[in-house]
């Protein structure tokens, strides 16, 4: 793929006047010719669950309404899908992919200045879709570092732009796509002196980490911090100076475990925050910062409810779809793919043999595939429009996403498990 | 560049700090973004004053203009936050404010920090303003599941120990009674009942967590058991039960209330049987409760496979791996 000049960004729809033609038999195109499923998919993904309360209220609404628009993919005939294996599974449209993430690192007409904040995420987010796919990352070095120096502040760590705070969600982006396209200069960017420092200054006294100077604190600070800590090989003692230290705490990672450990409710997940509800993105990365701090199998074990934590995350996922929810009674998400399901492999039992990953993979590639590239979260949302409103706005970061997570979960050998190929 | 701010006298003393992106290295930068002028404009003024740490009205003014244009942009609200204390300006019309503000964008959460630090001024706010339950039932009318909201209710609670106002409870029974599928509300509810209210510590989803002293199985459990209030408690999940019994959330609520009271499943198990009668299952989560039941009582581990067995067959066929799991522990056991 050339990397010359710049393109614009193109939007799901927008004037593709050469949308491929699909290979399904007529017969199959139209929902309304036939609602019967295409050959190979197991009725447990066609059809409703077997228990369904007759009290409706919101929540029900909602989960119809989803699971009405995720059917004619997860039966295989909506019109929009393609190349389907024995199985009825619509091959991963690799190429499409590949085009959405190289275009995801060019220009954002205007409507998208809400992801001002928020660039060194799609930098990173690019980055490792194309890494995944096999794409060579390094000859985006000299652009990576361009764009990402003048977002580095002397005082520590990186922001989401120029002249923006600190913010360590962003500092995780920029060093990780730093790592991505790897070399002397890239490194050499980063003040690790002034990360370090910046980093004590967000340590909290009850062991957890703010995102910014001033912000929030939640366990994304706390996996950021220790991605950071840990990939840039940084001093694991208190900056001088810095508030925690004065407080008496003398460790980076001091009272962290203890932290991430009151962030687990009744329900055996983990939430953003002490008190609040279990939350499949927060788990991921509670359970991530846990495993940088010590081996995972000895430290979940030590500061997690186990059972519990598995049972609430294995109910994560539904059927028909498939797909994953990140909250009790909240709608599949294409995105928890990635929170969930991109736990590391070492809990008893191990997490990535906890969910059906067939179920997974025929929602992924049956229901979040976009007609022109990107993984969506799930149906009806991009289809709609060609001119990006806030939600297909947001939807399109997302997307990018999901082509990492899919790349996750997909091409990463797991003992022949995955019988579904393109 | 003729601007609303280069042609405004008031801003005549600043001079702008136009946007590096990068390109003056000669690589062109990734992800850019084709700003509107107006944006551009006034982020080069917000980066003028934020650099000279500036706390000023104009300053003020200029945050409000920035949020309009894109309130993701977390520095411009922790910098106006820094403003508003500097200046000791009028913390209620800010909030009112930010009521607009919150119902515009219900997705964004910077909004939901900014208002947490000024409710946690006491000097402002020595107790809860009580409009502030009305508004964040404004806000759950239009999503009631609103985790940055949720989020910072509980932070509330605690900050102005609301756990026993009659206000709290009586808002999650509202939203519970719209929609007993409500998992954000039930969530409040364990915290108003059983989360710990000692402020001398650090918060904690239940209590005894993070005390390395404690196993982790001991989370949530409490040194004194009100057992009127645990009675209490397990009614209102039966009756939520009775409503819709496939719901999990009332489920794993009264897990949590026994678990707190320190009390097993057992004492359920003549409720639960009732929605597993054979021929007739009525809730999954049922079989899962008798499952767990047989399976801590001695010579009863073979009931429990069964009750595995079914969920694993017939009522969550997904989650196979999962129950196969539970099977394979339970054999281990018996062997």
């Amino acid at each position: 793929m050339p990397l010359i000049g710049k393109r614009k960004v193109r939007f799901p729809n927008a004037q593709k006047p050469n949308r491929p033609t699909s290979l399904i038999p007529t017969s199959a195109m139209n929902p309304s010719d036939s609602n019967q499923p295409r050959p190979g998919i197991p009725a447990l993904f066609t059809q409703p669950p077997p228990i369904r309360d007759p009290l409706i209220t919101e929540t029900i609404d909602l989960q119809n309404a989803t699971l009405e628009k995720c059917l004619p993919f997860l039966k295989g005939i909506h019109s929009a899908q393609k190349d389907f294996n024995d199985h009825g599974v619509p091959a991963l449209q690799r190429d499409l992919h590949i085009g959405y993430l190289y275009d995801a690192l060019e220009d954002y007409p205007e409507g998208f200045v809400a992801m001002d904040a928020s660039r060194p995420w799609i930098v990173y987010w690019a980055l490792a879709g194309l890494a995944m796919m096999g794409e060579e990352t390094t000859r985006f070095r000299e652009r990576v570092i361009t764009t990402l120096r003048p977002m580095q502040n002397p005082t520590g760590g990186f922001g989401g732009g120029h002249g923006q705070t600190s913010h360590l969600a962003g500092s995780y982006a920029a060093v990780l796509s730093l790592a991505m396209v790897g070399g002397e200069e890239a490194f050499g960017l980063v003040d690790r002196h002034a990360m370090w420092q910046w980093i004590g200054r967000l340590k909290q006294l009850d062991g957890g980490f703010r995102v910014c100077e001033g912000g929030e604190e939640d366990v994304r600070g706390a996996y950021c911090a220790m991605t950071l800590i840990s990939l840039l090989d940084l001093p694991l003692t208190l900056a001088p100076g810095s508030q925690a230290r004065g407080a008496g705490l003398e460790s980076l990672t001091s009272g962290l475990p203890e932290y991430l450990s009151r962030c687990q409710t009744f329900e055996g997940g983990i939430s953003g925050s002490p008190g609040s509800e279990a939350h499949g993105a927060y788990a991921f990365c509670a359970l991530a910062c846990l495993s940088i701090l010590g081996s995972p199998e000895e430290i979940f074990n030590r500061h997690m409810d186990i059972p519990m934590l598995v049972s609430w995350l294995s109910a994560r996922q539904s059927a028909p779809e498939g797909g994953l929810s990140g909250r009790t009674n909240k709608l599949v998400d294409g995105c928890y793919s990635h929170w969930v399901e991109g736990k590391p492999d070492s809990t008893e039992p191990p997490v990535n043999s906890l969910f059906s990953r067939e179920g997974l993979t025929r929602y992924i590639l049956g229901c979040c595939q976009g007609n022109d590239g990107g993984l969506r979260d799930k149906p009806g949302k991009i289809e709609r429009g060609s001119k990006p409103s806030l939600p297909d706005r947001l939807e399109c970061r997302k997307q990018q996403l999901f082509v990492l997570i899919f790349l996750e979960v997909f091409t990463m050998p797991r003992s022949g498990q995955c019988v579904f190929k393109g | 560049m003729e601007g609303e701010y280069s042609t405004d006298p008031e801003w005549a003393s600043v001079t702008p700090i136009d946007l590096d992106d990068g390109s003056s290295s000669g690589a062109m930068p990734l992800a850019t973004i084709a700003y509107p002028a107006e944006y551009l404009e006034a982020t080069s003024y917000l980066r003028a004053v934020m650099a000279a740490n500036e706390m000023s009205e104009r300053a003020l003014n200029l945050t409000k203009d920035v949020i309009s244009m894109n309130p993701a942009h977390y520095t411009v609200w922790i910098y106006r936050a820094k403003i508003l204390f500097a200046l000791d300006k009028d913390l209620n019309e800010e909030l009112s404010w930010l009521n607009d503000v919150s119902l515009k964008y219900l997705k964004n959460y910077q909004i939901w920090h900014h208002r947490q630090v000024l409710l946690s001024s006491k000097a402002h706010f020595p107790t809860f303003p009580p409009k502030e339950a009305d508004f964040l039932m404004e806000m759950f009318a239009q999503d009631s599941k609103n985790y940055h909201v949720w989020t910072y209710r509980h932070w509330l609670v605690r900050h102005f120990r609301l756990w026993d106002q009659p206000r709290e409870l009586e808002d999650v029974e509202f939203l519970l009674k719209a929609d007993v599928r409500n998992n954000s509300a039930w969530n409040h509810r364990y915290m108003l009942r059983f989360g710990p209210r000692d402020t001398s510590l650090p918060d904690a989803g239940m209590v005894n967590a993070g005390d390395l002293s404690t196993a982790p199985t001991e989370k949530g459990k409490l040194s004194v058991v009100d057992e009127d209030l645990v009675d209490g408690e397990l009614k209102f999940a039966q009756e939520a039960i009775l409503r819709a019994p496939e719901n999990r959330s009332p489920w794993w609520y009264a897990r949590g209330v026994l678990r707190a009271a320190g009390r097993g499943l057992a004492e359920w198990e003549g409720f639960v049987s009732g929605f597993v009668s054979e021929g007739a299952v009525k809730s999954s989560h049922a079989v899962e409760w008798l499952a767990d039941v047989f399976a801590e009582r001695a010579g009863k581990e073979a009931e429990a496979v069964r009750m595995l067995t079914m969920l694993k067959e017939k009522f969550d066929p997904i989650r196979k791996n999962y129950w196969d799991y539970r099977i394979r522990k339970l054999d281990q056991a018996v062997a």
